[in-house]
């Protein structure tokens, strides 16, 4: 039997299944053995447990995803009392199997779909100008040099998450897309951005500020040239430059925190993005936990310096943001990890869609710009349905 | 010993990590301050941070107590910190600094790096000092080619010192060594 029947007999038996996006095409868990559903008072049970072995499985791992609020939690920043859907705050997953899939399994399974656009948006452009404002004061009294306003769409409807992943990724294939599906909820990914890839005592991250659509005219050099002129990119890209040396100087040895590539432009498949690659290599001392603390949640998404960014987030939000600027992947047994950041997504859980999208406050943007730029985001996924 | 003070800054380990290169370094954050090891420390390190120097009591606090015993350096808020004890208005500026490289100029002949020496560096701030001010023992030593903001001073006699950028940005070129410099003096 192909993978490709495989995967549809797999979707087809109701069973839970995972797929992340790999160097080559993807990859596929499932049977999973445990489900664990984090909350504040395991998640740190959770990050100490010893599972170290002699000779690693390659099932050998948890594979799930961290929310917003739980990573606040975790390094201390409260988020005061929300609405919310009741959506779990994280959920960690032990697979017992693992298949690898060619990326060609995405052509087969999509079909037609009919457009309409009935999402709803959580705040409107009249309060989103509001919040604008009070953000720039803020930054202009320096309390935050840079912050990103969330909006939320959402929708009452079922979708079948198998053909949303492919049309998404037969779309726009991003180096961190996934997907999850379980019994009550899936989460359908795009996010271009890994936040941590750890092996053994290397530690890289790689974020992206600054992304431009290809087109006849836009090529890879004209791209650079374009971010390169655009000081709204760089500036943004320079402060999470330092900010995520910052959070790898934390965990790391002294002097080994170095930037192997700066502002460079990698091209997608529709895409191209303004990225930086920066690296470490761990204090013997570091713990899975560390690493989680001082990476997450990734700043690229919340702005700086992150505690206060957070803060200011966090008593403006009046929606829980649930997977959203959280963080999916990988802890193996050895301790090695993978993780991305949670941005373009689509959370469907008790049958309501909801996507959240953001974009950043500077002191020279206009509230008027940045909100039609949230919606651009948000449309890519709109699209699918 | 070097004791960093962290008013809770997504900067403040780049600090760590620069000044480690010198000596040992400890970090702690504002709030959570270890007596111990301010008393142990020879040089003191006001880190970057949000909001402006009122909203930092306990860091003002220690600085009027460790002055003229202690090197202390202060970076960007830092800066600002130590200036507000000495008396100074920190404003906003019309045009905002964040994630901006900008050319310097050592301004001052006392200045330990040398006067027309210029430096590119990163800056991270919203507030400025407001001039003229004046301190005892106090000197403006470099100052923003375009705009002649303040960007650091220095105080030889105190063993105090601040720079309004950042040393430990990628954006800032020799900034291990201007601190190497600080720190030798």
């Amino acid at each position: 039997m192909n993978t490709l029947k495989k995967l549809q007999n797999l979707n087809n038996s109701g069973k839970s299944y995972i797929i992340y996006k790999s160097k080559n095409g993807f990859d596929l868990y499932t049977n999973f053995s445990k489900k664990i559903i984090l909350n504040n008072n395991n998640i740190i049970r959770f990050l100490k447990k010893k599972n170290r072995k002699n000779k690693l499985k390659n099932t050998d791992l948890y594979i799930g995803f961290f929310g917003y609020e739980l990573l606040n939690n975790l390094i201390g920043v409260k988020v005061p009392k929300q609405r919310t859907n009741k959506f779990p705050k994280g959920i960690f997953y032990k697979p017992e199997k693992k298949i690898n899939l060619r990326k060609d399994f995405l052509c087969n399974l999509s079909k037609p779909f009919n457009k309409k656009n009935d999402f709803k948006i959580n705040i409107n452009r009249e309060i989103y100008s509001k919040i604008f404002k009070r953000f720039k004061k803020k930054i202009k009294s320096g309390e935050t040099y840079q912050i990103k306003i969330c909006t939320k769409y959402k929708k009452i409807s079922k979708i079948e998450p198998l053909d949303f992943f492919c049309r998404l990724s037969k779309a726009n294939l991003a180096p961190e897309a996934f997907m999850i599906k379980d019994k009550n909820y899936s989460i359908v990914s795009c996010s271009p951005e890994n936040l941590i890839t750890k092996k053994g005592s290397l530690i890289t991250t790689k974020p992206i500020a600054g992304t431009v659509k290809k087109t006849k005219k836009m090529n890879k050099l004209r791209a650079l040239n374009y971010f390169k002129k655009n000081i709204k990119e760089n500036k943004e890209h320079n402060m999470i430059v330092d900010m995520e040396r910052n959070d790898l100087s934390r965990i790391c040895k002294k002097g080994s925190v170095k930037l192997v590539r700066t502002k460079v432009v990698e091209e997608y498949k529709d895409l191209f993005h303004y990225v930086s690659l920066i690296k470490g290599k761990l204090n013997s001392k570091v713990a899975s936990i560390d690493i989680i603390k001082a990476m997450m949640p990734g700043g690229s998404v919340i702005g700086c310096p992150k505690i206060n960014t957070l803060n200011l987030l966090n008593n403006q939000e009046k929606e829980n943001r649930n997977i959203y600027t959280g963080s999916f992947g990988f802890i193996k047994f050895n301790g090695d990890m993978r993780f991305n950041i949670i941005i373009r997504s689509i959370l469907n859980y008790r049958n309501v869609s909801e996507i959240s999208v953001a974009s950043g406050v500077v002191v020279d943007s206009s509230a008027k710009h940045e909100f039609e730029e949230n919606y651009i985001k948000a449309k890519a996924l709109i699209d699918l349905y | 010993m070097i004791y960093v003070i962290d008013h809770k800054d997504s900067f403040t380990y780049n600090v760590v990590h620069q000044f480690s290169l010198f000596d040992n370094v400890e970090c702690d954050d504002y709030e959570k301050l270890n007596l111990n090891k301010l008393k142990k420390a020879s040089t003191i390190i006001f880190s970057p941070g949000p909001g402006n120097p009122a909203n930092y009591p306990l860091t003002s606090k220690i600085y009027r107590s460790f002055k003229g015993k202690k090197k202390i350096i202060g970076i960007c808020l830092g800066f600002q910190q130590i200036l507000f004890c000495e008396g100074a208005k920190i404003i906003e500026q019309k045009k905002i600094y964040h994630g901006y490289q900008s050319s310097v100029r050592v301004v001052s002949d006392n200045s330990i790096f040398g006067k027309g020496k210029k430096f590119k560096v990163g800056r991270y701030h919203s507030l400025k000092l407001k001039e003229p001010f004046k301190a005892r023992n106090f000197e403006i030593t470099m100052r923003c080619t375009e705009t002649n903001t303040a960007m650091s001073f220095e105080n030889k006699k105190d063993n105090i010192y601040g720079f309004q950028f950042h040393p430990e940005s990628f954006l800032t070129n020799n900034g291990k060594l201007l601190i190497k410099k600080i720190l030798s003096y």
